[in-house]
């Protein structure tokens, strides 16, 4: 049994090392930025953008200046628990849990460590030491569903959702509500996988809609890419993108991204910490801030008629004045 | 409600997404029960598929030829089958563990090998579907069975082939055979280890098949944990199918169907909790797997080493 | 004896020459010789350990030995594995069946062997043969029938069926009588004499002596992995058999004392249980066991003994019915209410119900004991008095071990025996239940149990003895029960019973001919 075991052991080792990348040197005047991912730096999604946005600030601020580490593929909470308060012992001072999942085991691993700075989001619930950032996805969801609204050919939309919670009810809220502002006739078909990962099954979701008639896809979570990559093999229908540009999947199929500058909220916790506020503040990014951007395809942004785009820029004004407020659901 | 479902288009798009869903786990399941026949219990199903399906997707982004990565995903399979049979058969290693550190490592391994190779998302021009002349013609039953690509017949016309080789040849008496009596098949001069080599590897290149359907013949990409418990549920079909090709075949009809079902009971919008409709392909499996209960099937030296020695 | 057939005889005449066989601290055979010619039936006789399954599964090619050659037709030949023995006409009749259950018979005789098919099976040709082979030699079994399906003497003619269609010259045939009942011993021999007269050999291993006499021509006796002497069977005789095996005298009959018969110790009223498939194992079985006798349980090996002693001994549950020891009902209560109820309870499965293999022999002794004094002090163990008693009882019952602190998985089977028998009786129990107290056990430590189980009886002691070996309940019991399938066909008292109407009972014939 020896050998077994060694085996194991072997596997195990074998694995974490290579979940567990990156690597650093210990200097107190650096800015130290840990980051928890619950999928993998390139899921061309949520956890891309935040990655992509700690490598800006690293370049921003000086290679030297920034110690940058990360853990991935921890969906699990109590797995990431672990790497939390790893990453507190080895004298990270920001530890950024970028998932909704994790507000629960910051909350219990937090208090211990009293000069480390916590972030996590989707979220708002905050302490003393932990930052809560909290996209207002509905915003640029609206603008998608004006968009899809005004340019379905059947009346028919779907979403590809993961499971029905946090930041996909957010999305598919708004998305819902510029529809119905636009053509009330247009049908909003939302389905979830059950899963944020399972892309063969977001992929079968996405072929679903389009047998079911859908000429408009959106979706949220890393799983969407096997939906965007089903879409690209229809003509006609175009794919609304969340998170990221994901245009570079599907350069004739995604017609807009909703993207978030994960520099300037990170910049702020920065500041925060420089000023000696650990935490307990409530992060937003929105549209009004410019931490919501949309950006629409140059391959395909012809295809969208100038009235759709002024209605859409229009609302967006609204939206950014405070005139026009997307609700969110109770 | 339900005369919405009722309609032919759609019942047609029902089926023919549980047709195209059921090919991962009929092809690893097949490949699962040559193994769990011959009284090995490999449960790294999901590690090697993954792994098969890394190397089908980067032989292919790399060569632009798909059938090269099959090739790839055949070879990388028989490689791990060969570990997994080294540790099993040869060192007699705890089958479940050995099962689980062959899942972890082809995880890991997938992921990793990801990253340095190619390290983003992006998608290959994976097979395309071949539809049947004539066959395919045939209303309904044509786009449900006959316009596909040739995975998905080749996983269907798997399960005959199984089943002659398994009950009409020389060699599965053989196998069925050692995963029952061992050392009743040791004593007439079969080969325990021979077979249970051949039959690991078999199982774990048809693991490896599976998951290069799910990049070249299904997504056309791949990610990271692209497979999502597929090769588990592959091991659960084993045992619904008894250990036969048929039921095998029943197990993966059945699942996929229901769960393409859900899928469009939830695109149709019809007023069911999405949460059931999810749960639904599990749910009525454990029931189905409950109601034809009894262990009687199992091959009875499943998970047991052999030593003639002992 | 028919000439064509047995001029057909690839081996008319095999040696085995000067055998050793080393295993980590046994030496199992020592330079062993044995020969045996076509139309023979040698008898190989010795005890448990003697060495001769490790002979044999040399002759088949599963060992390889140290020393020594394999002759055959004054050719030595390699044998290297089964395929080997087979490939020279040799086959062999295992003990424990080799058998798949799951298969049918045809398909169990077939495996492993090249079809007329190409890689495809020819199952029909074979079933064929195998009709044409039952014919000739006297071995009724339907080819399609699945090994699960058959009686134990249909799965050993399938056996026989299976070696024969590999075209086995000689053939060794493994303890072939120890499952089957009286009657299917009668049948087995015959198809032995049959085999002869074909011009087969025949090698028998055994170690009942009856067997010796009425089926072999010649007898080779092995002791400690020694030949000790090879004779014409017609030049010997039971005794002179037994003494040879075992190296010194055997008691021939054990002295029974005579005993006036206590009150009711163990009364089984119309139980009934379910074995591990669910399936009925007990069908209201009815009996009682009274101080000073001994209640032999008979029967076929898994005819309902091990439900019957789990359900007495409250490790199964029952499902109808009760269970009274001592005038206390124990019906489906914890075993530690049975045992305090006055059962010692010596189980089948010694090295693993009846101790626990890696603990040592002290701590093995008190395991029922442990939180009573004076082995507990108040929640603490008395480690002096453990040590004491422990002491006194390895002493008392002959136990041979190096220190008290031994593992008992380390001990041989008649040693782990005695230190059960050593815990059960010293205990002073009303009723003690014992499982095939000698299975495995060689002659010596046979005697041993016998001689400690019937001065527990002397003592006023009421036994059950669930025994597969008839010898063993003839010597010992005063009544006999008869068990098949689950029912009590009869209890017989020990004068009225022959072995003859007990292998009846044994395989469900009640006495409709009377």
């Amino acid at each position: 049994m020896k050998r077994v075991s060694l085996f194991v052991v072997l596997v195990v080792v074998l694995s974490t090392l290579l979940t567990a990348c990156g690597g650093g040197t210990t200097s107190s005047d650096k800015i130290r930025i840990a980051l928890i991912l619950p999928s993998t730096i390139d899921d061309m999604a949520w956890s891309q953008s935040m990655y992509e946005g700690i490598l800006a600030i690293q370049e921003e601020l000086g290679m030297d200046k920034v110690d940058f580490e990360y853990s991935e593929s921890l969906g699990n909470p109590v797995d990431a628990g672990a790497a939390i308060r790893e990453y507190a012992d080895k004298g990270f001072n920001i530890i950024i849990a970028h998932g909704s999942q994790y507000q629960s085991v910051l909350d219990e691993v937090a208090p211990d460590y009293p000069e480390v700075s916590f972030a996590y989001g989707t979220g708002y619930q905050s302490h003393d030491n932990i930052f809560a950032y909290d996209p207002q996805a509905q915003e640029g969801a609206y603008l998608h569903g004006m968009m899809a609204g005004l340019m379905t050919q059947s009346n028919i939309v779907g979403i590809v959702g993961p499971v029905e919670a946090g930041d996909a009810i957010k999305y598919n809220y708004g998305f819902q509500q510029g529809v119905e502002a636009v053509n009330p006739d247009v049908d909003v078909r939302i389905a979830y996988t059950g899963s944020f990962g399972d892309i063969p099954k977001a992929a079968e979701l996405a072929k679903a809609h389009m047998d079911a008639g859908a000429d408009f896809l959106t979706g949220t979570a890393q799983q969407v890419v096997g939906a965007i990559t089903a879409v690209k093999e229809r003509d006609g229908v175009y794919w609304l993108s969340n998170d990221m540009d994901q245009s570079p999947l599907a350069p004739d199929a995604v017609l807009s991204a909703q993207t978030y500058d994960w520099v300037k909220v990170l910049k702020q916790i920065i500041e925060y910490r420089e000023n000696g506020t650990m935490g307990g503040e409530h992060l937003s990014l929105s549209l009004a801030n410019g931490e919501i951007k949309m950006v629409y395809n140059p391959n395909v942004e012809g295809n969208v008629p100038q009235d759709v785009k002024d209605a859409v820029e229009e609302a967006k004004q609204q939206i950014i004045k405070g005139e026009l407020e997307v609700a969110l659901p109770d | 409600m339900i005369d919405q479902l009722l309609q032919t288009h759609i019942i047609i798009g029902v089926l023919a997404t549980g047709v195209r869903l059921s090919t991962p786990f009929l092809l690893a399941a097949l490949g699962e029960m040559f193994t769990q026949r011959s009284g090995v219990f490999n449960l790294g199903v999901e590690g090697i598929m993954l792994m098969g399906a890394f190397s089908g997707f980067w032989v292919t982004l790399v060569t632009g030829t798909p059938m090269l990565g099959i090739l790839a995903a055949i070879i990388v399979g028989a490689l791990m089958g060969l570990l997994m049979a080294f540790v099993s058969v040869t060192m007699q290693a705890k089958q479940g563990i050995s099962g689980i550190g062959l899942y972890m490592l082809g995880w890991g391994l997938a992921g990793f090998l990801f990253r340095i190779t190619v390290g983003y998302v992006t998608s290959v021009e994976g097979f395309r579907p071949i539809a049947i002349p004539i066959l395919s013609d045939i209303p309904i039953l044509g786009t449900v069975l006959f316009n596909h690509n040739w995975m998905v017949y080749f996983s269907l016309l798997l399960v005959p082939i199984s089943w002659v080789v398994l009950f009409k040849t020389t060699w599965g008496l053989k196998v069925r055979a050692v995963g029952v009596t061992p050392e009743a098949a040791d004593t007439l001069g079969v080969s325990v280890r021979g077979i249970r080599y051949a039959c690991v590897v078999i199982g774990s290149i048809m693991a490896g098949l599976a998951g290069a359907f799910l990049t070249l013949g299904h997504t056309n990409m791949y990610g990271d944990n692209l497979t999502a418990g597929r090769g588990f549920i592959a091991v659960a079909l084993v045992y619904f199918g008894r250990w036969n090709p048929w039921g095998i075949l029943a197990g993966s009809l059945f699942f996929s169907i229901v769960d393409a079902l859900q899928l469009w009971v939830q695109v149709l919008g019809l007023d069911i909790p999405y949460e059931f409709a999810v749960m639904a392909p599990y749910v009525l499996t454990v029931v189905a797997l409950a109601a034809v209960s009894g262990r009687i099937w199992e091959p009875a030296a499943l998970g047991k080493p052999f030593d003639r020695e002992a | 004896m028919d000439q064509r057939e047995f001029a057909n005889r690839r081996i008319q005449h095999m040696e085995m020459c000067d055998i050793t066989k080393q295993f980590p601290g046994v030496l199992a055979n020592n330079q062993v010789c044995i020969d045996v010619r076509a139309g023979e039936v040698l008898a190989l006789l010795g005890e448990n350990g003697a060495g001769k399954s490790t002979l044999m599964k040399i002759l088949y090619g599963l060992y390889r030995p140290d020393a020594g050659e394999i002759r055959i037709n004054d050719q030595t030949v390699p044998l290297h594995s089964p395929n080997d023995a087979i490939a020279q006409g040799i086959g062999m009749v295992h003990q424990h069946f080799m058998l798949v259950p799951t298969l049918t018979v045809v398909e169990n005789i077939v495996l492993g062997l090249p079809s007329s098919k190409g890689i495809f099976l020819d199952l029909d040709v074979a079933a064929k043969r195998i009709t044409e082979l039952s014919q000739k030699y006297g071995l009724q079994v339907d080819p399609w029938a699945y090994v699960w399906q058959l009686s134990v003497g249909e799965q050993q003619r399938v056996e026989i069926l299976k070696v024969l269609y590999r075209g086995a010259d000689l053939l060794i045939l493994d303890e072939p009588t120890a499952v089957l009942t009286p009657q299917e011993v009668d049948e087995l021999i015959p198809t032995l004499e049959e085999m002869t007269r074909m011009g087969h050999s025949i090698i028998f291993i055994t170690h009942k002596l009856r067997e010796v006499m009425a089926i072999s021509n010649k007898v080779t006796v092995l002791r400690n992995g020694q030949v000790i002497d090879t004779l014409a069977t017609a030049d010997t005789n039971q005794e002179a058999l037994a003494r040879m095996m075992v190296g010194r005298e055997l008691l021939k009959e054990y002295d029974k004392a005579q005993v006036t018969l206590g009150e009711t110790v163990l009364e089984v009223k119309s139980l009934c249980a379910k074995d591990d498939k669910g399936l009925p194992a007990l069908k209201k079985v009815t009996f009682e066991v009274r101080a000073g006798e001994i209640l032999g349980v008979a029967g076929v090996s898994g005819n309902g003994q091990r439900e019957l002693a789990d359900v007495i001994a409250g490790l199964q549950q029952a499902t109808s019915g009760q269970v009274i020891i001592a005038g206390k009902d124990v019906t489906n209560k914890l075993p530690a209410y049975v045992i305090d109820a006055g059962m010692g309870y010596i189980p089948e499965d010694r090295l693993h119900t009846g101790t626990i293999p890696s603990f040592s022999i002290s701590e093995n002794v008190i395991l029922k004991d442990n939180a009573r004094p004076p082995i507990a002090r108040g929640p603490f163990l008395d480690f002096e008095e453990i040590a004491r008693y422990s002491k006194r009882l390895v002493q008392e019952f002959a136990v041979k071990t190096p220190t008290l602190e031994t593992q008992v998985g380390n001990l041989s089977g008649g040693n782990i025996q005695k230190l059960i028998l050593a815990r059960e009786i010293s205990r002073e129990p009303a009723f003690l239940l014992a499982a095939q107290p000698t299975r495995g056990l060689d002659v010596g430590a046979m005697e041993y149990v016998h001689q400690r189980l019937l001065e527990q009886r002397a003592a006023g002691k009421g036994i059950l003895l669930v025994s597969e070996e008839l010898d063993e309940i003839f010597k010992l019991a005063d009544r006999i029960a008869v068990i098949y399938e689950g029912q009590i066909m009869d209890i017989l008292s020990i004068d009225q019973a022959d072995r003859e109407h007990l292998g009846l009972l044994m395989a469900g014939v009640t006495q409709a001919a009377d």
